[in-house]
């Protein structure tokens, strides 16, 4: 990193653009592959990376507020300039160069810019050093930017007796802790700017309807092959029962009598037909006679409502035929 | 009668057996006899309900005699096999016409031999 360091040092000392043009240049490169965008989207999610656009923000700020007060007086600093010397031994001797090209471009005190400039420089080495050792100062920064979220006590109380709530219910039940999740969280999960990291899955369902929807004879041919080589004869007479029971040899016990026979159709369905019989006259002999065949349906239980219909319908339509015949007499 | 009692041993060379069914397999009807026999019972299965609702207009005091005449005709205009009246209960393994029992659908000879080789369930020599 210090290689790098160096580099955007060398930037922001050679000109006051240095850093928008650094920033410049890596969106540019971000904006080349979505990877490089997200490594850069992480990269600025980093504590570090964001101190040091900081830092070097502050050092511009630095540079233009200190080349203002060198304008305006001059005998503030007189003792930084002995103390330059030693120090600079430390930093780079290309840092050192472009700081004195730069105090040489600026009108008024090259000395003092220069000495202020290294200083700054100085300053940011060791926060550097600090940082590559154990980075306490990171922590403290990034806390102090953090403001405390106020929240109301009515808040409070709901959001702890939530958590009781959650605690009690031993069941688990998937409404409640979902809901308190989402309104404990200040920030929701649906907010913030999207990863793309996951592509959508959107072939899957279509898959599964093609499998589904054409099972060949041969793979049912396959299957029964299967079945039959790895069905072991019973071991003993439970298991042969359960055997029989499968192929229908053997009745399901208790014995159930309406096995097979499902009729959905409520009783009054059964009984009361006379609503088939609107297509009949209502006078003579013909409605007798349906209306006995109609007392007979009804008191037959092994028919279905639908055959019983049908029965009549017939008798309907036979007698629609013989009208003719019937008028005659 | 040894001589039918024979021929239904000799015919129970059948066809080879697929692995998974144990037993006897069948896939021709005993003679043709039996296969008519089938025939006539699908039939009447078919046209069961029709003679049945014919023969509700027919057996009646309520109707017209001359609608219950044209019911007698067409009746009688049905295909002959689909009367169930020509069923015949047949042994269901030798195809013998007489001395069958319906609860097992055997002729008596096919009965005896396997309830003496003990493998009719439940079924054992009387002696009283």
């Amino acid at each position: 990193t210090s290689s790098v360091l160096s580099k955007d040092k060398d930037k922001s000392a050679a000109s006051k653009d240095g850093t928008p043009e650094g920033a410049a240049k890596r969106q540019e490169d971000g904006a080349e592959t979505p990877k490089q965008q997200l490594l850069d989207i992480i990269g600025s999610m980093k504590v570090e990376v964001s101190y040091r656009k900081k830092l070097q923000q502050l050092k511009a700020s630095e540079n233009k507020k200190q080349v203002v007060h060198k304008l305006e007086g001059l005998d503030s600093e007189g003792s930084v300039p002995l103390g330059t010397t030693e120090d600079t031994q430390r930093l780079n001797p290309e840092l050192v160069k472009a700081a004195s090209a730069v105090a040489s471009s600026l009108p008024r005190n090259k000395k003092q810019t220069e000495s202020e400039l290294l200083a700054q420089l100085r300053r940011h080495e060791e926060t550097t050093d600090k940082q590559k050792k154990g980075g306490t100062i990171n922590i403290r920064n990034v806390i102090s930017e953090m403001a405390v979220k106020r929240q109301s006590p009515e808040q409070w109380g709901a959001r702890i007796s939530g958590r009781i709530s959650l605690q009690l219910d031993e069941d688990g039940q998937g409404t409640r802790p979902g809901r308190s999740s989402t309104q404990m969280d200040s920030r929701s999960l649906k907010v913030g700017k999207r990863l793309n990291i996951f592509t959508k899955a959107s072939t899957e369902p279509e898959h599964a309807l093609k499998t589904v929807s054409s099972p060949t004879i041969w793979d049912l041919e396959f299957a029964k092959e299967v079945a039959a080589v790895t069905a072991q004869p019973p071991r003993n007479g439970f298991e042969e029962m359960i055997q029989w029971t499968k192929e229908g040899i053997l009745w399901e016990f208790p014995i159930d009598n309406e096995v097979g026979m499902e009729d959905d159709a409520e009783f009054h369905e059964h009984i009361f037909l006379d609503k088939h019989l609107e297509g009949f006259p209502k006078e003579g002999p013909i409605r007798h006679f349906m209306e006995l065949v109609i007392c007979g349906l009804s008191k037959n239980p092994y028919l279905s409502v639908k055959q019983k219909v049908e029965h009549i319908e017939w008798f309907q339509k036979y007698f629609e035929e013989k009208k003719e015949l019937l008028q005659e007499i | 009668m040894a001589a039918a009692a024979l021929s239904w041993a000799l015919r129970a060379a059948r066809q080879v057996l697929p692995s998974s069914c144990p037993g006897q397999v069948r896939s021709y009807y005993v003679d043709w006899r039996m296969l008519r026999d089938v025939k006539r019972r699908k039939m009447a299965y078919e046209y069961a309900d029709e003679r049945l609702r014919i023969n509700a207009i027919r057996k009646n005091s309520i109707l017209p005699k001359e609608l219950q005449e044209v019911a007698d005709k067409e009746i009688a205009a049905l295909p002959r096999d689909s009367c169930p009246v020509r069923i015949r209960n047949r042994c269901v393994l030798t195809s013998r016409p007489r001395g069958v029992k319906r609860r097992w659908r055997l002729s008596r000879i096919v009965f005896r031999h396997f309830a003496d080789h003990a493998q009719m369930s439940g079924v054992q020599r009387a002696m009283w």
